[in-house]
């Protein structure tokens, strides 16, 4: 059973030693002048284990972007550095690297990971810090008022809902009398929209039934069978990562033509290409930001650093959704940075940033996102989006930008408020 | 009354799948007394081989085949090097082992490979299989016969010159020994053919999922299905594959839409503690469980 | 020279009987506690909030492990489960405006409670199956968290914990957080230390080496199963709770799920299984080394030292994780407490090589 060791060796010691140096060696402190040094930004996400779908592509679209602004002489003068760390997705050690990463001056936070954003969310309050929890994290961070230094700068997940059901409403013959068939991963953020579809359900008249799948959703063969008895007129899946391919390939595989599929933000390329041919054409997503190289903050990024060969990752991820994404994420946070230093002066803190980000009205980084006002009330900044449509390609825009039923996006928001105060 | 029966054949093929990692389990299992808990990882690494072999433009059978061989060689290596310094340590050293080589293969394939669901196209369409009113997933189907050869396969194994050495070691060690048999051999060999089963998951998840550590994952069910078959069994691994799929698909259909949350972890976890409180050793399994 | 043996002469049985009878011990414990106790005065909020807070109440979480694992030999890999319901009860209960003290009592009662509820299912079994057992439980407290939304707070799933106070101490700012952190792992120490000492513990002892032989011996092994248990489990309720107020200020369901079961499990074999330095050192291992990895690996990285991408950065400190487990295993399975062991046992002896026990 128990190996008996003989008395202590030098060897023994020696590896303690080189333990106790190896832990003393993140107590050295590293102090930072703030006046010339550059801006930080902190991105501290999960690259391996939860989020691992998303991350590297969106990170790779915000390091991108940022060796662009740095090329072209940064935020008034001062470069932008990104502090990235992995998380993967533990609490614990996002706060930890948050701690260290505010000790060493950084004013900016993304961390990409519904967890950590939510344990931190507080934090970032107290400590007068901006994030930014872009398309995702809790619904009541839309909210200024209750946290002034969270920004989701996008559609939060009840918003993207309401624009697919105003979708259909509108393009696909409207909702009275339809069976809809709301298939979700069973997580807090599978559920988020439930209480959206209940009230847009009661207001519009269609019939709405919920069918879960259980995490991590690579498992679903019940649940469609489920779903095809049901015999729904429109199928809104909700999920992400690998589960989103299984969805699909669940409802095609029961029949259900992929023109009546909705899908929620996250739903890549690379999650499209395991469908060779046609045979999911015409399924839809909805989007926040444009995808390909075609805008023209792609087109700088594209001439400046990935031709030359700065890129931070495969060329060939440059321009698909999550790339975009992570572009536009940065490019908000660049765009408040200068207006915060234009109106307000250096150095950039974190009060000035959060008023910065307040200040962005109609911002669409070049043609990139929707027009993004974000004001000290609504931090959304209006729930744009639109629906885009699968062509075998690539996805191909199939409505303008708009945004749908923001009143009762803000009544659920406000019912959560005060049901949280009781 | 179709409704139930897709459910059935649907819950019986998914348990099928189960099945496969289940098998590798009950092999190491057999042999060494130890419950490897990075099967999963093994089934990533499997599903790994195949796409980076077909990656290269080799045909999909061949880079089946040349996968297997890769994954043989890959449970040689990891029983070599890792189980071998570990016997006669307290058995939570063990499955802390297992556990550890589970997350270091979880970081070791997507920190090279790439994060993103590697698509695996193993030339199986998503056309679904009609029977009368009952729809099931081809590649379900597909996979589920294969887990039965497999099965088929292990049993026949058994039966054989070198299956009997092995059962004479699963029996005891000592007297193995004493008999003239290498008992190292035997493990290792095993710990091989894990290593084949879990290409044959690897590639039927993968083409269901996609390839990325989520198949790790795989390890939950696979646990409960040798829970309730008998760690020890093969016949075990089928039979429980077949009720944990059945059940786990059959009740969530029922009972999901009525409590709104999917209810399919909590009937393996329920699975799980009524078998260890009923009969702890399994539906299969040999009773004399204080053998480790 | 350090540990001077000579002139230590105890008189009494109670002298021989004390915690640490070697004067160098209590030298170090009191230094330790001193330097323990200064921590806010001389460590930046940094240090303090993100590497000393979460080591003491992750070191209090497997003291109470290695209670269970190490002492009396019962494993257990839903210890996740178990923080997690002490950490749900107490917030429930204070945000109902229940006294803090009540509700911490409460956390570790009602963590008792389920906990023996599993543990006496998992009684009839041992070994993996009982490593099995455990798991459901932390699958199904997991499920029954997610899924209920009274527990978890609805579809948002997180758990702000309200302003509460401590002995008339307010639980918000750092240094009383701190304090209220070091008070909980003191008390666990001790009590941990104590237990061994007790016919309690040897009972326990005598359990873990062989059940069969220490109901031989008159030692009621259901009953003292269920002790462990019980004990266990509301240690690592309360420290739930704590880990919920002091360190994360909210409570979600991710908290406490398989991989914390699985980081205390590792934290109570890297340091040595029912060894109380032991638990301290494998929680800091555990908790902090991957940490220093990642900063070593950026410093590295941004010296332009290292040139791999990002995704492969990420994942290098997970892959050390994994083989640091295996390697702890395979050649220190005894763990950190171990190596501490030899090492004071060198210092014991010096400048001679060898001791005689």
């Amino acid at each position: 059973m128990k190996r008996t060791h003989p008395s202590p060796t030098r060897r023994s010691l020696l590896k303690a030693a080189a333990l106790a140096a190896g832990l003393g060696i993140g107590v050295v402190g590293v102090a930072q002048a703030q006046d010339k040094a550059p801006i930080q930004f902190a991105t501290l996400m999960d690259f391996t284990r939860v989020y691992t779908f998303l991350t590297s592509e969106y990170s790779q679209g915000q390091q991108d972007y940022i060796k662009l602004v740095n090329m072209e002489g940064g935020v008034d003068g001062r470069p932008i550095k990104l502090i990235i760390k992995d998380h993967a997705s533990y609490p614990e050690r996002g706060i930890a690297q948050y701690n260290e990463a505010r000790s060493d001056g950084a004013v900016f936070f993304d961390f990409l990971s519904t967890p950590v954003a939510n344990a931190l969310m507080p934090r970032a309050n107290e400590d007068h810090l901006p994030m930014i929890a872009f398309a995702h994290g809790r619904a009541d961070a839309a909210d200024g008022q209750k946290f002034p230094y969270v920004f989701p700068a996008a559609a939060i997940y009840r918003s993207q809902a309401a624009l697919l059901l105003q979708f259909i409403d509108e393009h696909e013959g409207g909702l009275k009398g339809k069976k809809i068939a709301f298939v979700h991963i069973d997580s807090p953020f599978g559920k988020e929209p439930i209480e959206l579809l209940n009230k847009v359900s009661a207001l519009k008249g269609f019939e709405l039934k919920l069918f879960p799948y259980p995490v991590p959703g690579t498992e679903q063969a019940a649940t469609w069978t489920e779903v095809r008895r049901y015999r729904p007129d429109k199928v809104i899946i909700w999920g992400a990562g690998p589960g989103q391919a299984v969805s699909i390939r669940g409802a095609v595989g029961n029949g259900i033509a992929p023109k009546d599929i909705h899908s929620v933000i996250w739903l890549s390329e690379s999650d499209m290409q395991s469908f060779t041919g046609d045979t999911v054409v015409g399924l839809k997503r909805f989007t926040a930001v444009n995808t390909g190289t075609s805008p023209a903050i792609l087109k700088r990024i594209v001439d400046k650093v990935i031709t030359p060969g700065q890129g931070s990752g495969d060329k060939a991820k440059v321009g698909t959704t999550y790339y975009n994404i992570g572009v536009a994420s940065m490019a908000i946070a660049v765009e408040a940075a200068r207006l915060a230093t234009k109106k307000l002066g250096a150095p950039l803190t974190g009060e000035k940033l959060k008023q910065g980000f307040e200040m962005l009205k109609d911002f669409t980084a070049e043609g990139l996102m929707p027009p993004l006002t974000i004001t000290d009330k609504d931090h959304q900044g209006g729930g744009w989006g639109r629906v885009s449509e699968w062509d075998g390609k690539q996805w191909a825009p199939k409505s303008d930008w708009s945004h749908a039923f923001q009143d009762v996006v803000w009544q659920l928001i406000r019912e959560d408020e005060a049901k949280a105060k009781k | 009354m179709s409704y139930f029966i897709e459910l059935l054949i649907n819950g019986a093929l998914t348990g099928l799948m189960y099945s496969m990692v289940a098998l590798g389990i009950v092999l190491i299992y057999k042999s060494s007394g130890v419950l490897n808990f990075a099967q999963g990882a093994m089934v990533m690494i499997g599903g790994y081989a195949v796409w980076l072999l077909a990656e290269t433009g080799l045909p999909i059978t061949l880079a089946i085949m040349l996968a297997l061989l890769v994954m043989f060689a890959f449970g040689l290596l990891a029983e070599r090097v890792l189980l071998r310094t570990m016997v006669g340590q307290p058995i939570i050293m063990i499955v802390m082992l297992t556990l550890g080589l589970d997350i270091f293969l979880r970081a070791l394939g997507p920190g090279l490979l790439g994060t993103e669901p590697k698509h695996l196209d193993i030339g199986i369409g998503m056309a679904p299989l009609i029977l009368g009113d009952v729809l099931t997933n081809r590649t379900y189907a597909v996979g589920g016969v294969i887990a039965l050869v497999l099965i088929a396969l292990a049993l026949l194994f058994f039966r054989t010159r070198l299956g009997t050495k092995l059962r004479a070691v699963s029996d005891d060690h000592v007297s193995s020994w004493s008999v003239g048999i290498s008992v190292e051999r035997a493990v290792a060999i095993s710990w091989g053919l894990a290593g084949l089963c879990a290409v044959a998951a690897g590639t039927m998840w993968g083409a269901v999922q996609g390839v990325d550590w989520s198949l790790t994952a795989l390890l939950f069910p696979a646990v409960a299905v040798v829970i309730l078959g008998g760690v020890d069994s093969i016949l075990g691994a089928l039979v429980a594959g077949l009720a944990v799929g059945i059940l786990g698909s059959v009740i969530p259909g029922y009972v999901d839409s009525l409590v709104g949350g999917s209810t399919r972890d909590v009937v393996t976890s329920v699975v799980i503690l009524l078998t260890i409180l009923i009969r702890p050793y399994g539906m299969f399994g040999r009773e004399d469980i204080e053998r480790i | 020279m350090f540990y001077r043996l000579s002139g230590v002469y105890h008189t009494r049985y109670s002298a021989t009987r004390q915690l640490w009878p070697i004067p160098a011990d209590r030298w170090q414990i009191g230094a330790v506690a001193v330097l323990a106790l200064a921590a806010p005065l001389y460590m930046s909020d940094l240090y303090l909030s993100s590497y000393l807070l979460p080591w003491l109440i992750f070191s209090a979480a497997t003291l109470a492990l290695t209670l269970l694992m190490g002492l009396a030999g019962q494993l257990h890999f839903g210890f996740g489960a178990v923080m997690a319901i002490g950490a749900y009860t107490s917030i429930h209960l204070a945000r109902a405006g229940v006294p803090f003290e009540l509700a911490l009592l409460a956390a570790g009662l009602m963590a008792a409670l389920i906990g023996c509820l599993f543990g006496a299912a998992a009684l009839r079994v041992k070994g993996l199956y009982l490593v099995m057992a455990t798991l459901a439980m932390q699958f199904l407290v997991d499920w029954v968290i997610v899924n209920v939304n009274a527990i978890s707070g609805g579809a948002v799933a997180t758990l702000q914990t309200p302003q509460v106070s401590y002995l008339f101490v307010p639980v918000a700012s750092l240094t009383a957080r701190y304090y209220l952190a070091l008070l909980w792992a003191a008390i666990v120490t001790l009590l941990v230390l104590n237990i061994k000492r007790t016919s309690f513990g040897r009972a326990l002892v005598a359990v873990r080496d062989k059940d069969f032989a220490a109901a031989v011996i008159g030692v009621n092994i259901f009953k003292y199963k269920l002790l462990a248990f019980f004990t266990s489990s509301f240690l690592g309720g309360v420290t739930g709770s704590i880990l919920a107020f002091c360190f994360y200020q909210a409570v979600t369901p991710s908290q406490f799920n398989f991989d914390v079961t699985i980081q205390l499990v590792a934290m109570a074999l890297v340091g040595g299984l029912g060894s109380v330095i032991g638990g301290f050192l494998g929680a800091g291992f555990v908790l902090l080394a991957p940490i220093v990895l990642l900063n070593l690996i950026a410093r590295m990285t941004d010296a332009g030292w290292l040139n791999v991408s990002t995704t492969l950065m990420a994942h290098i400190p997970l892959m050390l994780y994994g083989a640091m487990i295996i390697g702890f295993l395979l050649f220190e399975p005894l763990g950190l407490a171990k190596i501490y062991d030899n090492a004071r046992k060198y210092f014991l002896v010096w400048p001679f090589r060898h001791t005689q026990s």
